[in-house]
């Protein structure tokens, strides 16, 4: 008995009418660019310069902190953030690998650079993750995930994670709709540069990579290319009392491309991306006697977005700001090959279209109290050559009214969310009944010097996804939206001296997740639908710690994160097997620590990480993935020459050679090795 | 002396034939977690939930899918996701394994040869690989444990048994909803088991006949899930006898019966449920079906919507039945819950009556048993009583064929009646 559950897993999109949504998209950026640039031209609707404006979220919060006392910015949210030289300085592909360092996220991952990577905030789910590129939230409709393995670091600011959300003044409504919030903040040009990079890496991976960027007359941006490929046959081992299995990962390879631009003009910023990619999805490493059946499938993904967004402060204490963002998604997932005569010949393409629009305005009556507002719509479209499959449409819009009041230390947020999911299909079973909720979320805070305390509630719901309602053979329109209720209670402590700086922060919460969407087998059929099924409850303890410190040319930085949380099963009081038994896959304990230290253009980096014991059945206690440890390490070095810098770079991975996994018979590739040469002017 | 050695010999024998209780359990696991396990019960408790790792060292693979017996010491288990038909002793000790039979289903054996289905499209056999555009039956030498011959059937066969020489297939096309270039089937294949060529093809007009498929003599207890969408689910009663024939030879009636089992006395206990994805629920029932009078009376009566005793009502509270198995030995009855599918689940045993003697913790989707022989059965034959040949259970004879007459029945011959093999000395 088994499903094929990856297809159901992965993203989707659509090519379709090229021209078309070429000229929408030029329309779109045309319109802001034009509004963008006379506004800019005219000083006195726009007190702020175009840096400051570009900034504007940052300078509201260093207003009131400078108010306590001259520290670092500070939110009354419970947040995160690499950024910066701390971001380049670890060992990272992708904005995954950059996240496992948080405190309370947990990562799955199948492996190799081709795996899917999807992250895990207080073991909330996946699908409660929102991650949103400048603000504006990338999304599929289809499975409700993000796969963070698509999104290169280079052209990023900084990485933060916010649990529950982020409280700015101005957010559009999605900001609000998620249990925790990823954000990747675009790097603004200060400068013209142009870089070429080269990298080889263990297991014939290559990659070349390209970036130009501007700084002119108030404008800039930046054009960033990348081209991979890497074959991905990594060797892998298991030993235990009952196997000693050794082998390739076979079908683990991986080649992609990504172009992406992004132009900015004070309160305009603009991106577009593309990223195209083939790779094998490699199955389970299972007992075979033979090497004969290796390949499970192969996927595709064209991945197209353009968004843009500007803001404005039209009056005193009044301030509007509009998001719009057209995507569009195809994904093929094909099994049907010559050499893969054992299983099910599938060849399917999925095709997301979705178009995003937000607009919201904040209002300051006082300086003490900021209202806000924001209505945000979606249309997303999807369709695929699945069997007893129609297209499906769906219009999501959300609506905000938030308040936050700031005064003599005392922070409040109070934010009420309606969402209203409906749904068009002709697909046998009917659209589903339109989803209408309201769910709140309130804050509060207190600082005192260097100190912070707070707490906060959230209530928040994910709809059930394309797929869980609608796809073939498993869809289940009667589903119910699955609800989070989260409560924290934090401290923050900040210091800065002359040669150094000290932040730590703690947090403890609990969680509990109401009506977990679930594929499950009917009873007695052999057939799987999605369901409603689960009840957890969670509580744990977040801790971060970051110090730095730098004297003469050289510099320091540690950082520390730590989780610690339970999280058990209390579906059902009467099955003594799972009721307060521990949940899959969540580990109890898990720890990061990162040393970076530099003199001049050297630099190295030791990144630790410990992930403690998980179940991954509750069947049997043996049925636990092992604890690991990863190191990883990287040192580099950069040279220049007039006005070339020429850059080297090595990076060992998992330095001990421990091939943990993320899930069982999935094997991570162990020790591996990657040379950077870079070029600069 | 002498009679002390008949007392002690008399007492140990005693002793064996309580130990009457021996039952494998296939633990299917996850899919690709290659965490397939069996467990052992004997006797009112679970022996091991990993027999096969503490007698073999090694794990028994991906997906374990059914279990036969073969003769007296030997069975032969499917493991569908590692492409092996796994051979193991009554001991659990691993004999043999044959390799590359990739996506293999359910099995049945002659006790020369062990055929298996398979929803894959290519076979290694002694000749070389063989490709199929659909699905195959597969033919293993018992001297070698190589694949001999392989017969083309429809697309992704799934339940298999041997009657007459012939093999009869269910063939489901279960990969339907996924592949573009086939709907469901329909037919039951019939192949000569001995040259492995197509006799023919019955069409049951029913589509999907996936599920457990039991064998009662002539008899076959079939399932159809329907396509889960318009089509309802409904089982079938399929005379093999009357497939040879060219008669009518199948009865359809409205009730799934996704898990079946033969009963000593050749009846079937089905439990199955029937799930549209249209209106998202499903209806559940337990049978007792009795095929002759199925057959006779077109399905107007011989099935009853009953179990012995509690089984009913015990099937009704698991989270997730996964199976149901008769001892053909003993009578007693074995039922299994998945439970959450992500964790452990149950093995229930009850009296031959229906009375609930237990509730037994296994591993990940047990769904697959087998009765090991009794101490006594090794030998395996007894005469055949008077008393019991005027009873009303049917005689079979070792091709399965239901003896209808007992006036021809042979001196000399065996016989398989109850459940054991009698020999008719009279």
């Amino acid at each position: 008995m088994y499903v094929e559950g990856r297809t159901l897993m992965r993203p989707c999109i659509s090519m379709k009418h090229k021209n078309y949504y070429l000229q929408v998209i030029l329309a779109i950026v045309l319109a802001f660019a034009v509004t963008a640039s006379a506004s800019a031209q005219n000083p006195t609707t726009s007190p702020l310069s175009s840096q400051e404006l570009a900034r504007l979220d940052s300078i509201q919060q260093l207003h009131e902190v400078t108010v306590a006392a001259k520290h670092p910015v500070r939110t009354i949210a419970t947040s995160q953030t690499l950024s910066g030289a701390d971001l380049q300085a670890l060992s990272t592909t992708s904005v995954a690998d950059a996240l496992k360092y948080f405190s309370g996220v947990q990562i799955k991952d199948y492996g190799g650079l081709g795996g899917l990577k999807t992250i895990n905030v207080r073991s909330l789910g996946a699908q409660h993750v929102g991650v949103y590129i400048d603000g504006i939230r990338i999304t599929n409709a289809q499975n409700g995930t993000v796969d963070l393995g698509k999104f290169s670091l280079s052209s990023l600011e900084s990485v933060s994670l916010y649990n529950a959300n982020k409280l700015d003044y101005l957010q559009s409504a999605s900001e609000y709709a998620s249990g925790a919030t990823v954000y990747l903040q675009t790097r603004r040009p200060t400068s013209d540069s142009l870089s070429v990079q080269f990298r080889n890496g263990s297991f014939f991976t290559w990659m070349a990579k390209a970036n130009a960027q501007f700084n002119w007359k108030g404008w800039q941006g930046f054009i960033d290319g990348e081209y991979c490929s890497s074959r991905g046959d990594y060797p892998f081992r298991y030993h235990s009392e009952y196997e000693d299995t050794v082998g390739h990962r076979t079908n683990s390879d991986i080649r992609y491309g990504r172009v992406e631009a992004a132009l900015f003009r004070g309160g305009f910023s603009s991106h577009i991306y593309y990223y195209d990619s083939e790779r094998g999805c490699p199955g389970g490493i299972v007992r075979r006697l033979t090497g004969k059946y290796t390949n499970v499938g192969r996927e595709w993904d064209r991945d197209f977005f353009v968004q843009a967004s500007y803001q404005e402060t039209l009056l005193k204490g009044l301030r509007f700001k509009a998001n719009a963002k057209y995507t569009n998604e195809y994904l093929r997932y094909c099994t049907d090959y010559p050499e893969n005569q054992n299983t099910a010949r599938v060849d399917n393409h999925f095709r997301q279209q979705d178009a995003y629009g937000a607009l919201c305005a904040a209002y300051t009556p006082w300086s003490w109290l900021s209202l806000s507002t924001s209505y945000d719509i979606r249309y997303s479209i999807m369709k695929a050559d699945l069997k007893r499959f129609e297209d499906v449409k769906r219009v999501d819009q959300k609506l905000v009214f938030a308040a936050q009041a700031n005064w003599r230390g005392i922070q409040l947020a109070a934010s009420a969310l309606h969402q209203r999911y409906s749904d068009w299909t002709f697909v046998q079973a009917g659209a589903a009944d339109p989803l209408d909720r309201w769910t709140p979320a309130v804050s509060l805070a207190y600082t005192y010097k260097g100190l912070t305390v707070r707490g906060w509630y959230k209530q928040i719901f994910r709809a059930p996804t394309l797929n869980d309602l609608y796809y073939t053979q498993a869809g289940n329109r009667n589903l119910k939206p699955e609800y989070t209720k989260q409560l924290n209670f934090g401290a923050e402590y900040h210091l800065a001296k002359n040669h150094w700086q000290f932040d730590v922060q703690a947090d403890i919460y609990q969680n509990k997740i109401e009506n977990r969407i679930v594929c499950l087998p009917l009873k007695g059929t052999y057939t799987w639908s999605m369901m409603n099924y689960g009840y957890t409850f969670c509580r744990g303890l977040n801790s971060t710690i970051k110090g730095h410190y730098h004297i003469g040319q050289w510099s320091f930085s540690l950082l520390n994160s730590i989780t610690w949380q339970r999280d058990v099963d209390r579906t059902d009081p009467e099955d003594e097997d799972m009721y307060n038994q521990r949940i899959c896959y969540s580990p109890s304990f898990s720890t990061g620590v990162t040393g970076i230290a530099a003199w001049r253009s050297l630099q190295f980096t030791t990144s630790y990480l410990y992930v403690g014991e998980r179940m991954w059945s509750k069947a049997d206690p043996e049925d636990i993935l092992e604890p690991y440890h990863n190191v990883d390490m990287k040192l580099s070095y950069t040279h220049n020459i007039k006005k070339v810098s020429l850059g080297l770079c090595l990076e060992v991975c998992d330095v001990l050679d421990i091939q943990y996994e993320h899930l069982p018979r999935y094997p991570m590739p162990g020790r591996n090795y990657k040379l950077t040469l870079s070029f600069g002017i | 002396m002498k009679r002390l050695v008949t007392f002690l010999l008399l007492t140990l024998y005693i002793y064996n034939a309580r130990a009457e209780e021996k039952i494998i359990i296939l633990n299917e696991g996850m899919w690709q977690s290659d965490n397939g396990r069996i467990s052992y019960f004997e006797n009112g408790s679970i022996v091991s939930n990993q027999w096969f790792r503490d007698k073999n060292k090694k794990k028994i693979g991906d997906t374990p899918n059914d279990i036969i017996r073969v003769n007296d010491n030997l069975f032969a288990i499917a493991v569908n996701w590692s492409n092996i038909v796994q051979f193991i002793r009554a001991d659990g000790k691993a004999v043999a394994a044959t390799e590359d039979i990739p996506n293999n289903r359910r099995l049945c054996s002659d006790g020369k040869y062990v055929y298996v289905t398979s929803y894959g499209h290519e076979c290694e056999t002694t000749k070389g690989t063989v490709y199929f555009t659909k699905g195959y039956v597969a033919k293993i030498d018992l001297s070698n444990y190589k694949v001999v011959a392989t017969c083309e059937v429809g697309y992704e066969p799934e339940g298999i048994a041997l009657y007459d020489g012939r093999l009869f297939i269910a063939n489901t096309g279960g990969y339907a909803e996924q592949e573009g270039d086939h709907e469901f089937e329909t037919t039951v294949s019939i192949v000569n088991a001995s040259t492995m060529t197509l006799e023919k093809n019955i069409d049951t007009h029913v589509s999907n006949l996936f599920g457990e498929m039991s064998q009662s003599g002539k008899y076959l207890c079939i399932n159809s899930p329907g396509d889960y969408y318009e089509t309802p689910p409904c089982g079938l009663i399929f005379d093999c006898e009357k497939a040879l024939k060219g008669e009518d030879c199948y009865v359809r009636f409205d009730y799934p019966v996704t898990y079946n089992t033969t009963t000593t006395d050749g009846h079937f206990f089905t439990v199955g449920s029937a799930f549209s994805y249209i209106t998202g629920s499903y209806e559940f029932s337990c049978l007792t079906i009795e095929p002759w009078t199925v057959m006779k009376t077109k399905g107007k009566s011989g099935i009853e919507e009953k179990l012995p005793g509690t089984l009913q009502t015990d099937f009704a509270d698991m989270s997730q039945p996964y199976g149901i198995y008769v001892n053909p030995y003993s009578g007693y009855i074995y039922g299994s819950d998945a439970g959450s599918f992500d964790g452990a689940g149950y093995l229930y045993q009850w009296s031959p009556e229906g009375k609930l003697l237990g509730r037994h913790k296994v591993y990940i989707n047990p769904g697959h048993f087998l009765a090991i022989p009794p101490a006594d059965w090794e030998t395996g034959i007894s005469p055949l009583m008077q008393a019991l040949l005027t009873s009303a259970q049917p005689v079979f004879d070792l091709q399965g064929r239901r003896i209808e007459n007992i006036s021809h029945m042979k001196k000399g011959n065996i016989y398989v009646k109850d459940g054991k093999k009698v020999l008719r000395v009279r």
